[in-house]
């Protein structure tokens, strides 16, 4: 079994740190499992499994994002511990991934303390206003990074600095027809993202690009990839807005009148 | 337009600063109670500093008003503190009752737009792209959504000045505007989401029936009515529970997990059914 270090942990939680911060403001992409467990498979010498234990989590996870402020499983602590366990072990991209879920389901609970905890600041806000004091508003809204970052932070070190003692339990208790079955389970998961999105899109409406997309793959694919069919459906897309961008505007000036419509295309461009 | 040439109390570093504070600080103080409240005072500090810095009654006002309740998509705000802007510079303290009625009348409706196009379509085709290159084990993959981030963060800047130019105006005359990019958006995601299922889904059944001499493989049955038939009816199931009431996503991948453990000793079950007899 491989060792943790010191400096694995240390970078680790660094990259935490970061993922949390992008997690709550851009969005650029280093706190989804993809990136997260790339990276984790990079630092362990083993980038492949971490590609693959990242790329099913993504998959999986398509659709699961907060919208309102909803709270979703924390899949970034999860990645970051299952592809550290997956390695270590020697166990696989599945065992990996086998984990990763649980992992991020048990820690949705730290997700919800530490919106809590930033309560805290907003009252602290809420007693800076009154008196108007706005270098005390800045700072309420600064420091409540810290409870986003120690919700995340604290579980990976724990559970990083055990990685071992985990491992090992699970590796005395665990059957080897629920290893089959978990290795299954991670094929068939990334449905569970595409189901999420296709809620989320018009399917009923557009099932047609829909049916598209699968027969050019499930046909032919060994001829096309995903990246074809998304520029097939930029095309597509193109077609349909080319088409109906012209309508939208007819609808539009008659309800808002032409002057409106002249001001805003100004706009836009400046 | 004439209100920011009379006007201009704001230089073009405060609404640079206002944009980037947008960017990274808007959720750091996200809570239960005002949400993004917190968020966005700090964000349009910027400009509330420029203008009432050396009145503290003003100040305080204006403090107390940003304070309240705010949420929406991250980067539909940039719209909002936009305008926030221009009323504000133009008017003073005056347009309090306006911001705070731009501020909640907006954020509906432009998280509506905001969540479907820069989260739900964003993720389908941008990250499940990143995913599917990554799964062939080639890190490459991972580029794609840095290059599709620094083009969000154009839209962002753009919106600002989008919403600092129409001001009031603004409204929901540019939601409608999107409506159609929205709608274009949803092909392309259906139509990746459709390829997605046969290439990453990758379950195949070994399941096999020997009757006297002849093995049927199940798999090689079902390719001759649809290839990758299996994946689609694992999805078309999933997305028929998301439907129901009682299921979230949470419970679904229990029920997931639940068919693999199935699905994956299946044909082990079966031999020991067989041998029962």
């Amino acid at each position: 079994m491989q060792e943790i270090s010191v400096l694995f942990v240390g970078l680790v939680v660094l990259y935490t740190v970061i993922a949390v911060a992008d997690q709550i403001s851009i969005q650029c992409g280093i706190y989804t499992p993809l990136f997260a467990a790339t990276f984790v498979g990079f630092l362990l010498g083993d980038l492949q499994t971490g590609l693959i234990i990242g790329a099913t989590l993504q998959l999986m996870t398509l659709g699961v994002a907060t919208y309102g402020g909803a709270t979703v499983p924390d899949y970034l602590s999860g990645a970051i511990m299952g592809t550290t366990y997956a390695i270590i072990s020697g166990e696989g991209a599945e065992y990996g991934i086998a984990l990763a879920i649980p992992i991020g389901l048990l820690l949705t609970q730290m997700d919800i303390l530490g919106r809590m905890s930033n309560s805290f600041f907003q009252h602290y806000a809420d007693r800076c206003a009154e008196r108007g004091d706005y270098k005390g508003v800045e700072r309420a809204n600064l420091l409540g990074f810290l409870p986003w970052a120690l919700s995340r932070v604290i579980p990976v070190m724990v559970g990083l600095i055990f990685g071992e003692t985990v491992v090992n339990s699970i590796n005395a208790f665990i059957p080897a027809w629920f290893m089959t079955g978990l290795k299954t389970a991670g094929a068939i998961l990334p449905a569970m993202g595409m189901a999420i999105l296709m809620r989320y899109l018009p399917l009923k409406k557009y099932y047609a690009y829909f049916i598209i997309g699968f027969i050019m793959l499930a046909y032919a694919g060994s001829m096309f990839s995903v990246m074809a069919a998304a520029l097939l459906g930029l095309a597509l897309a193109a077609i349909h807005y080319s088409k109906n961008k012209n309508a939208g505007a007819a609808a539009a000036a008659s309800a808002n009148g032409m002057l409106r419509i002249d001001d805003e295309e100004v706009e836009i461009d400046g | 337009m004439a209100n920011q040439t009379e006007n201009k109390k704001l230089t073009k570093q405060d609404i640079r600063k206002v944009y980037v504070r947008n960017l990274f600080a808007l959720q750091f103080g996200w809570n239960y109670e005002k949400m993004q409240g917190l968020g966005y005072t700090y964000v349009i500090m910027p400009v509330l500093k420029r203008l009432y810095k050396d009145d503290p009654e003003k100040m305080k006002k204006a403090l107390k008003m940003q304070l309240s309740y705010f949420n929406t998509t991250p980067a539909m705000a940039h719209l909002i503190t936009g305008a926030d802007m221009a009323l504000e510079e133009e008017l003073g303290i005056e347009s309090e009752e306006t911001v705070m009625a731009v501020k909640t009348g907006l954020m509906g409706p432009l998280a509506g737009v905001g969540d479907t196009l820069f989260i739900a379509i964003y993720r389908a085709i941008v990250f499940s792209i990143a995913a599917y290159i990554a799964m062939q084990g080639n890190p490459v993959g991972l580029v794609i959504p840095l290059l599709a981030c620094a083009a969000v963060l154009w839209v962002r800047y753009k919106f600002t000045y989008i919403g600092y130019n129409s001001g009031r105006k603004l409204a929901t005359s540019f939601a409608d505007k999107l409506a159609p990019i929205t709608e274009a958006a949803s092909i392309l995601g259906l139509t990746v989401v459709g390829a997605l299922i046969p290439s990453v889904i990758n379950y195949k059944t070994d399941l096999a029936f020997t009757m006297g001499e002849v093995t049927f493989a199940l798999q090689d049955m079902l390719d001759k009515i649809l290839p990758c038939m299996l994946p689609l009816g694992i999805v078309m199931l999933s997305y028929w529970l998301l439907g129901k009431k009682n299921i979230n996503s949470t419970k679904l991948i229990f029920i997931l997990i639940g068919l693999g453990m199935v699905l994956g000793n299946l044909q082990n079950m079966l031999t020991c059914v067989v041998g029962l007899f």
